[in-house]
């Protein structure tokens, strides 16, 4: 057993665990995050991808849609490489209203998010695949932005704090003795040891499963609703601005360029369990055919990976239960002294990535409240300090990169362009990860042939380096290419039909992957 | 007007257009790209699995179901073809026996069943007691040769001996300056004596213990490099076919391409077909996406043997529809919906889906002939997935020999 000690334990590595754990740590407090898998593996890293404007929220939910404004330029200025300016647009197709548009910039005016109408002709001329039916275009600041890159670097900003981050630590137990939060219980999966750390405030960013940890506490359920929603990615961008419906929020409504691909969605349906989020066929087809819609001709282009989310929304009783995406977006700070009578413990609910900062502020704020002090929130004024320095990410830069390093470097993911030093780099600076692991910082077999060239060569480099052996690494492959089919085989259709028979061959064919000796046990982590 | 047209470029296409074009028969063979063999491991599978491993290729498909592909040619069909293939070649290209499994390191470190093989790795047929000295290539990311030997030292022979394998590296760069050659291009430097002289120079150096030099399989793009190899090195060596592009499938495909040509078959690569006219109930000509517009193309008998699923020539629209693309023909199913699963090691029944046909390899819709002179061949037919029983090529030279002799005999 080991023993650690915080002014706080913040649970979940997500955005809001991340952004929690930085603010704590700029604020003076010594803080561990514990995470129960990877680093924003949850919601944070199943979205599509978009740093909202606000325009989404003008009409329907005002006060988020003001957040979104303020945050959306703020994390543009102080995590510019995770972010990609790449403008938005709302376009009225064929069938929506055209009396939306001007509730549309009313509200945009009274919330103050910048939006701006734009001639249908210069849309057209902006996103040539636009349905040349559109009635109205309105210019918005969408922009897109990688939720691993954000997490990351919210979370390296806190180690440089003093932060502690322990992933693969899911929380056992919390302790509780004489109304006040004593220590929380955690396991190390990868070493199999417990781990104690004794504290005096949890502040619970688990999102959709924040509900059990509080379970955890043995306290009375916190009402979370998981509300799935499905992405579906497609292997090129068939637009280079984000495209919303101009209609009030529905599904489908969103397609947004990031990285190498686009990503449509979404749908939301109530869920009981977010571990076990479905990709139903029928919501496949309703997202193909509301970028049909969008984009003419959607259902030919070549869709490359589904994925589900789930919203982590605290049941509102000002709507139906049933009706998870009318809930306030508005983040909920639960304060389980005033509610249970447990004070040291602290949950939120709600919000949404673009303002994962703003409710780090929240809840940092509340803990202060508690502790009766009041430290100031410096989130907002510091950069974080990345790697590739302070500039937007482009799409391009690592087309940019390969030129330079071409001739004494090898590629080992040709369809994201990752080098092999790109990979050893993070291998051994994470030497207990694994593929996936790794894949969320470098895309790692995200492209078209989702792993079909690199998964293979990725396991063999950890090999030669030493980090892994030949056991492992193979239970590694096993596990990436299971994991990667999650994704494939609702979607497996058109042309990455072609490219999963390839696939097939090379691993089951040439590589005869599945007579490789047998592990005793599946590697699972 | 030709005698027969045939679609495809991969072994089934090549093979029924070759033995065609020897039986005297005006052939053209058209295909949208160069065919499926660069694309596989360079040696020729009758039945790996069943899905216990199998050692005995021909007993194991005397005993297949009565929808497989082999159910209806039998064990002597496939025996004969199979060694048509063999001594066609020559044994420069191709050797071993029908009736008995090699098993051969893949670059995993598995091992792969398979029939024949080409002479250069064969040495690495593993039997209980061998040893491998693995020896990869800086330059070459595709072969990982600790993982490769960390599996072979932990594996079991067939035999149910054990095995042994060491790792080590060469650094030598077939250009100066890169870093980051595929497989052909360091193939084609391995076809110059000089640079594989001082190649076998460095994996002799490297190289640990072992009974075998496991190496790369990019031993040069004609065949015979590797002989010449094993003795610089001074110790068995056997190559390891890689990921695409694959050195030894492309010498099975050059050395076949090279036959039909001589052969006089007219070849049109790169031309798709993309759809055919009929009298009646036969097919009269295909229409090709020719440069400057279609083509039609006359025959009085046609063989298809475009591929399966990884070539496109069956395909899944966004709805789920499965369709073949060219002819219509009818599958086995025709809508995807339940026959792809969550389960990625479980079997995925979509890519058994194909088409399937009467004793002469005609398609068939229910009991009845679709088009009486359209033959199909190879991996288009129903059965199986292919690359888990690894018996793709075995069926396409089979089922491409049934149709060229069908023709011949003017089956009708």
């Amino acid at each position: 057993m080991r023993r650690l000690a915080a002014d706080v334990v913040v649970v979940g590595g997500g955005s809001t665990g991340a952004g929690v754990v930085r603010d704590a740590a700029m604020r003076g407090y010594t803080a561990v995050l514990v995470d129960r898998s990877d680093l924003a593996q949850g919601t944070t890293g199943r979205f599509h991808g978009l740093l909202h404007s606000g325009g989404r929220y003008v009409v329907s939910d005002p006060g988020s849609a003001t957040e979104c404004a303020r945050e959306n330029a703020v994390l543009s200025r102080i995590q510019a490489p995770a972010i990609e300016r790449t403008g938005g647009l709302f376009v009225s197709v064929p069938g929506d209203d055209p009396g939306y548009g001007d509730r549309f910039l009313a509200g945009a005016a009274a919330t103050g998010v910048p939006a701006r109408e734009i001639p249908v002709a210069e849309a057209l001329r902006r996103e040539p695949r636009l349905n040349r039916g559109i009635s109205r275009a309105i210019e918005v600041e969408d922009a897109s932005v990688d939720g691993w890159q954000l997490v990351w670097g919210a979370v390296n900003s806190a180690r440089a704090y003093g932060a502690k981050v322990l992933t693969y630590h899911p929380v056992t137990r919390i302790d509780i003795a004489d109304g006040r939060v004593r220590a929380v219980h955690c396991h190390d999966q990868r070493r199999d040891e417990e781990v104690v750390i004794e504290c005096a405030f949890v502040l619970n960013c688990a999102g959709p499963w924040a509900g059990r940890i509080t379970d955890l506490a043995g306290l009375p359920p916190v009402p979370v609703i998981p509300g799935r929603g499905i992405m579906i990615a497609l292997n090129h961008r068939v637009v280079n601005t984000v495209v919303n419906r101009l209609i009030y929020p529905t599904d489908g409504d969103i397609l947004v360029p990031v990285h190498t691909v686009s990503v449509i969605g979404t749908t939301d349906v109530k869920e009981s369990d977010p571990d076990h989020l479905p990709i139903p066929a029928a919501e496949v087809q309703q997202m193909l055919d509301a970028g049909e819609r969008l984009i003419p001709g959607f259902r030919r282009a070549r869709a490359v990976h589904a994925w589900a989310g789930s919203r982590p929304l605290i049941r509102d009783d000002r709507v139906a239960a049933d009706d998870t995406r009318h809930m306030s977006r508005g983040m909920a700070v639960v304060d389980h002294l005033t509610r249970d009578g447990v004070a040291g413990l602290l949950t939120i609910g709600g919000g949404k990535l673009t303002t994962y900062r703003l409710m780090a502020e929240h809840i940092v704020d509340a803990m202060g409240d508690q502790r009766g002090e009041r430290r100031p929130c410096r989130t907002a004024d510091e950069e974080i300090p990345y790697a590739e320095g302070s500039r937007h990410y482009v799409v391009t830069h690592r087309l940019a990169d390969r030129e330079a390093d071409r001739l004494d470097d090898q590629i080992v993911c040709e369809c994201e362009l990752m080098s092999r030093r790109m990979f050893t780099d993070l291998l051994h600076r994470e030497p207990l990860a694994t593929l996936d692991d790794l894949r969320r910082q470098l895309r790692l077999g995200m492209g078209p042939c989702q792993g079909g060239f690199c998964a293979g060569r990725a396991a063999g480099i950890a090999v030669t380096e030493r980090v892994v052996d030949a056991e492992r690494a193979t239970g590694l492959l096993r596990l990436f290419l299971k994991n990667r089919w999650i994704g494939l085989w609702p979607i497996l259709y058109g042309a990455q039909v072609r490219q999963t028979a390839l696939d097939h061959w090379l691993y089951a064919g040439t590589l005869d992957i599945e007579h490789l000796p047998t592990p005793d046990q599946e590697v699972v982590r | 007007m030709r005698d027969v047209v045939v679609i495809g470029a991969g072994l089934a296409g090549l093979t029924a257009a070759l033995r065609l074009a020897r039986a005297g028969r005006s052939v053209t063979l058209v295909a949208r790209g160069v065919g499926g063999l660069s694309l596989a491991q360079g040696t020729i599978d009758i039945l790996g699995y069943t899905p216990e491993r199998v050692l005995r290729p021909l007993d194991a498909v005397a005993a297949v179901p009565p929808e497989h592909p082999y159910a209806g040619l039998g064990p002597d069909a496939v025996a004969a073809a199979v060694t048509w293939l063999r001594d066609e070649l020559g044994s420069e290209l191709l050797v071993g026996d029908p009736a008995v499994n090699l098993h051969l390191p893949t670059a995993l470190g598995a091992l792969r069943p398979t029939a024949l093989a080409q002479p250069s790795m064969v040495a690495a047929d593993a039997r209980g007691g061998l040893t491998y000295a693995v020896v990869g290539v800086r330059q070459l990311k595709d072969f990982p040769a600790d993982l490769v030997a960390g599996n072979l030292a932990r594996s079991t022979a067939p035999d149910g001996g054990p095995l042994g394998a060491t790792a080590a590296w060469v650094d030598l760069p077939a250009r100066p300056g890169e870093a980051d050659p595929s497989g052909l291009t360091y193939a084609r430097s391995l076809d110059d004596a000089a640079f594989a002289d001082r190649f076998a120079v460095a994996v002799r150096d490297a190289a640990g213990a072992g009974d075998v030099v496991l190496l790369p399989g990019v031993l040069g793009v004609r065949p015979g490099a590797g002989r010449r190899l094993a003795e610089l090195i001074g110790r068995p060596v056997a190559e390891v076919p890689l990921l695409p592009p694959s050195v030894p499938g492309l010498r099975l495909a050059d050395a076949l391409r090279a036959r039909v040509a001589a052969a006089g078959v007219r070849i049109l690569l790169g031309s798709a077909v993309t759809g055919f006219t009929a009298d009646g109930d036969r097919v009269a000509t295909v229409t090709v996406a020719a440069a400057g517009g279609p083509r039609a193309l006359a025959a009085s008998d046609f063989v298809y043997a475009p591929g399966g699923f990884e070539s496109g020539a069956l395909a899944v629209d966004s709805r789920g529809a499965i369709a073949e693309t060219v002819f219509g023909l009818p599958l086995t199913a025709a809508d995807a919906a339940g026959l792809v699963g969550p389960r990625y090691w479980a079997p995925h029944p979509l890519f058994e889906v194909g088409v399937r046909t009467d004793a002469a390899g005609r398609p068939v819709a229910g009991d009845k002939v679709v088009h009486p002179n359209l033959y199909v061949a190879g991996g288009i037919l129903a059965g199986p997935e292919p690359w888990r029983e690894k018996s793709g090529d075995g069926i396409a030279v089979a089922t491409a020999v049934r149709a060229a002799a069908m023709i011949e005999g003017g089956a009708r």
